[in-house]
């Protein structure tokens, strides 16, 4: 991976929370195809945004990213999230090999479906530059959410799960009528043998 | 004594002579000559001797000296004469050279004529060959242009050729990659076309299994058929026999369900407390077991949350020791900075101060700089107005000068006026004397018109006269008033003069001082603005840092934290993995005893074999293609489908090959939920050792020796994560025939003995491993 730590600035997502919760669903399912976590028969294509994209049709999978998302939603509503990352950690080790890191900023502006679809070509893109998984590997959804926002059940706090060694690429943002989606890849630099 | 000279001369000529003779030998008269003299000589000599005895004495000399006269003239003759031959026999021999010297030069000449002709000839051929040269030269030159000409035109057409080419080579790329597309489409039709043909395989094998068991069935059938014409047979007879039976057996029947009612009841009584008792007990237990585990989860999380405390608080150490670090720093510039009260003696404790005593230095500085201007406006002024002066002194001067000309002119004409004046006064006088004269002496009325005419033109002109010395009077006075007017200006101007230069001088002294704070001020401003810019300085690096943070995923813990769903793919698929890993090693032990026990050549102990072979069952299982999910609501498969031996993704196998692994993960959580009545229906033993989907047993904690109940004691709803590892689908008849099987000794025999499980894996000898 040629490109070490350029660090652009993203677009925030503006929109509505439901705006933004669809396109995490699609996002990350198209994240989780590209990356290879979960084999392809996992998913079917959808039309959406203009583009053919990936939907996980798994339905525990399907079940698990409904209850982040909506969990998502009520926070964007109340406006104590700040960012959804989505990180891919080996089952084994448990070392965390890539984070794809999405900045929610509550503002108001006008939402464009348009930005959305470039954000989905440019998660499919950036495969092209990043490392190959190699070993097996499983995702996890973290929410970084206000300090004194009420933990529900089912939701545990742990630490930020960085990767040692990181490099990271930002990626375009796009915005909806009040929230703005700044998205970046930080995967972990090889270890040349 | 003469004669002897003669003779002597005489015999010297002789050999001249024969010397000539003997050089010359051609030349016949002067050959002739000589030879005459020589003969004389000859003779003469002869003679000679002979007389000298004879002659005179006197006589004899003069003849001898005549002789020797003539002989000296003949000897000369003689030598001019051999000279002369001598040079004409040079000459010869001069002719015989040029002769020669011609000839080798005609010689020459031919020669070179010759070879001058030949050159020309060679020039002339040299001359033809070069002309042919050039022809073909020419000619050349016109193959060369058709060549040219010829490879333009091939040049075009390689061009052409090469547009055609690259076209095609495009075209060619474009039907490439049509090609690796319909080759991906037709891997992929591959695949699909060998899922169907597995599928095919399966319905074909469940269709044999179906036939095999109609074929069963039909049989089954036919000996009941015939067992029931035998029985309608006998029971006519029996009829009568049976309605008294029947009512025997009824009466009976009732008293023996009655006795049975009161033994139960008796039972129950005595039991009732006995199993209220261990109810409660239970209920403790249960509720004891719950707290356990509840606070073992509170236990695990709050290690988790203290690990995690422990990470934040190495974290916040660091951040301490920098922080400290910082303070440390920030303290020696405090203390430097409230140092400077001392340094610089004024009154400077906190940084307010500092800033106010900035602020009217700023002030002070802004007052001086408004004075510094207004000064300097009033000194451009006064200097303005000083050359102002200046000059109009100048012009004054100018003016003065002029005045005093001027007054100098008026006083010479006045005084040459008084001068003509009194000229005129005298004259006057002396005309009035004459006048009177005149009138004294004449007598009036004849000259009197005359004279009074004269009298009046005189006193016109006297009249005239004073007017002009008045007004010159006059003019001078003014004169002399704008020179005393001019010059009481010129010494007030000289006066305002002093006065400015005086006041002049005061003022650059007061700008001095002013400049002199200013550049102090200056000077601490710059180092003010140096520290300010700094500040600044390290204020970006700190936001940059920051953004690098948050672009790597820092946050700030005291404002924000990190939540995540307890129940995710991630941890769910580490729990698995760890199941597994548990269940491979206990496997594996259970396989080195039973090496061992081979080894050792003992007899195979029923419980390790029955252990081992669902193992062998599972690792069939395992390598098998999924398992078909269709009969959902089938009850048989219902069974068999609590066979979740969810295989684990072979490690190290690349996540995009299209695989198909054990499926059986991704199938829903109903027939999980489903199982625990079908497994308390008798398959725990079957299957003892079954892999179970990691969801059921994730969060129960095992009841102790009874590996058979995680089964069914799974006491949360949970999604099912193992499907969230990656798996495949669902696509392969091979274990359903499996679990079909399974399911039908499962309800054949309610209660298998753990010897079944062989039995099922033998009656499948389809299923080999790796299928």
């Amino acid at each position: 991976v040629s490109q070490q730590g350029k660090n652009f600035h993203g677009i925030t997502l503006r929109g509505s929370a439901e705006i933004m919760a669809e396109f995490f669903s699609s996002g990350i399912s198209s994240i989780l195809y590209q990356r290879g976590v979960y084999p392809s028969e996992a998913f079917t294509r959808v039309q959406k945004y203009g583009l053919t994209v990936l939907v996980n049709s798994h339905p525990e999978l399907t079940k698990y990213l409904n209850n982040v998302v909506e969990q998502l939603k009520d926070w964007s509503y109340q406006r104590s999230v700040q960012k959804l990352v989505v990180v891919i950690s080996n089952i084994e080790s448990g070392e965390v090999l890539e984070r794809w890191q999405f900045d929610i900023e509550c503002d108001r502006t006008k939402a464009l479906h348009d930005e959305i679809c470039s954000v989905t070509r440019q998660i499919t893109a950036t495969v092209t530059f990043l490392p190959l998984l190699e070993v097996s590997c499983s995702c996890d959804l973290l929410m970084y959410a206000d300090q004194d926002l009420v933990v529900p059940e089912k939701w545990e706090e742990l630490g930020s799960q960085f990767i040692t060694n990181s490099e990271q690429v930002c990626l375009r943002s796009f915005a909806t009528t009040i929230h703005k989606v700044n998205s970046m890849v930080a995967c972990k630099i090889p270890v040349k043998d | 004594m003469t004669s002897v000279t003669d003779e002597e001369t005489g015999l010297r000529s002789l050999a001249a002579l024969d010397v000539a003779m003997e050089d010359l030998g051609e030349n016949t008269t002067v050959l002739s000559s000589l030879r005459s003299l020589n003969n004389f000589i000859s003779q003469r000599v002869e003679g000679g001797v002979g007389l000298d005895v004879s002659t005179s004495a006197q006589g004899s000399l003069q003849m001898q000296y005549q002789q020797s006269i003539q002989l000296e003239e003949r000897a000369e003759q003689i030598r001019s004469k051999s000279h002369i031959i001598q040079v004409e026999r040079e000459k010869m021999q001069m002719e015989l050279s040029h002769k020669r010297a011609r000839v080798e030069l005609e010689r020459a000449a031919s020669t070179s004529a010759r070879s001058y002709e030949r050159e020309v000839d060679r020039n002339q051929e040299l001359l033809t060959r070069i002309r042919q040269l050039q022809e073909r030269e020419a000619e050349a030159e016109a193959k060369m242009k058709e060549q040219l000409e010829r490879n333009r035109l091939c040049k075009q057409s390689l061009d052409m050729a090469n547009k055609k080419l690259r076209e095609k080579e495009d075209s060619l790329a474009q039907a490439g990659e049509t090609i690796s597309e319909l080759k991906g489409r037709i891997s992929d039709l591959q695949w699909t076309v060998m899922d169907q043909e597995m599928q095919l395989k399966g319905l074909e094998s469940e269709k044999q299994e179906l036939r095999e068991q109609l074929d069963l069935q039909h049989r089954k059938w036919q000996e009941a058929n015939q067992k029931i014409q035998e029985l309608q047979a006998s029971q006519e007879s029996r009829a009568d026999q049976e309605q008294r039976i029947k009512d025997l057996e009824q009466k009976l029947t009732l008293q023996e369900q009655e006795a049975v009612i009161v033994k139960n009841m008796k039972s129950e009584l005595v039991r009732l407390p006995k199993v209220e008792r261990e109810l409660k007990q239970l209920k403790e237990e249960n509720a004891y077991l719950r707290e356990m585990r509840e606070t073992n989860g509170l236990l695990r999380e709050e290690v988790e949350g203290l690990q995690r405390k422990l990470g934040r608080q190495e974290k916040m150490q660091e951040n301490l020791v920098d922080l400290e670090l910082e303070k440390e720093r920030l303290l020696a510039k405090l203390q430097s900075w409230e140092r400077l009260d001392q340094s610089t003696g004024l009154s400077i404790r906190t940084p307010e101060d500092l800033s106010r005593f900035i602020v009217e230095l700023q002030q002070r500085e802004l007052a001086l700089k408004e004075r510094n201007g207004s000064l300097a406006s009033s000194a451009r002024e006064l200097d303005k107005v000083r050359q102002q002066l200046q000059e109009e002194a100048r012009q004054l001067g100018t003016q003065l000068l002029e005045e005093r000309k001027k007054r100098e002119t008026h006083e010479a004409l006045a005084r040459r006026l008084q001068k003509r004046v009194l000229l005129l006064t005298k004259e006057r006088d002396g005309m009035r004397a004459i006048l009177g004269s005149y009138d004294s002496e004449l007598t009036p009325a004849e000259y009197s018109p005359q004279l009074t005419r004269r009298v009046r033109e005189a006193e016109d002109m006297v009249q005239k006269v004073h007017a002009h010395s008045s007004d010159m009077e006059a003019q001078l006075s003014e004169a002399l008033e704008e020179l005393g007017s001019q010059k009481q200006r010129a010494d007030m101007l000289e006066m305002e003069l002093k006065m400015l230069q005086s006041q002049s001088g005061p003022a650059e002294q007061s700008v001095l001082l002013s400049r002199e704070e200013v550049s102090a001020l200056r000077l601490k401003i710059e180092e003010l603005e140096g520290e300010r810019s700094r500040l600044e300085e390290e204020k970006k690096k700190l936001e940059v840092q920051l953004e690098q943070l948050t672009l790597v995923g820092d946050y700030d813990q005291s404002k924000t934290k990190v939540l995540h769903l307890a129940v995710n793919p991630a941890s769910e698929a580490r729990q698995g993995l760890r199941q597994d890993q548990a269940r491979l090693q206990e496997e594996c032990e259970r396989l080195r005893t039973l090496l061992g026990t081979l080894e050792r050549g003992g007899p195979v102990p029923a419980g390790l074999e029955a252990s081992c072979l669902p193992s062998s069952k599972e690792v069939a299982g395992h390598r098998t293609l999924g398992h078909h999910h269709a009969a959902a609501g089938d009850g048989v498969l219902a069974h068999g489908a609590g066979a979740h031996r969810a295989a684990p993704a072979a490690p190290g196998q690349h996540p995009r090959l299209p695989q198909r692994p054990d499926p059986r993960a991704l199938q829903p959580s109903d027939p999980g939920l489903a199982m625990p009545s079908a497994l308390k229906a008798g398959r725990l033993q079957q299957e003892p050792h079954g892999q179970l989907p990691p969801h059921t047993a994730r969060h129960c904690p095992r009841p102790p020796g009874q590996r058979q109940d995680r089964v069914g004691t799974h006491s949360r709803p949970v999604p099912q994560p193992g499907p969230l590892c990656r798996e495949g689908l669902p696509r392969s008849p091979s274990s359903s025939i499996l679990e079909s099987v399974q399911g039908c000794s499962g309800g054949l025999l309610p209660a298998p003995s753990p010897g079944t499980p062989p039995h099922t894996a033998q009656t499948l000898p389809g299923w080999e491993p790796g299928r």
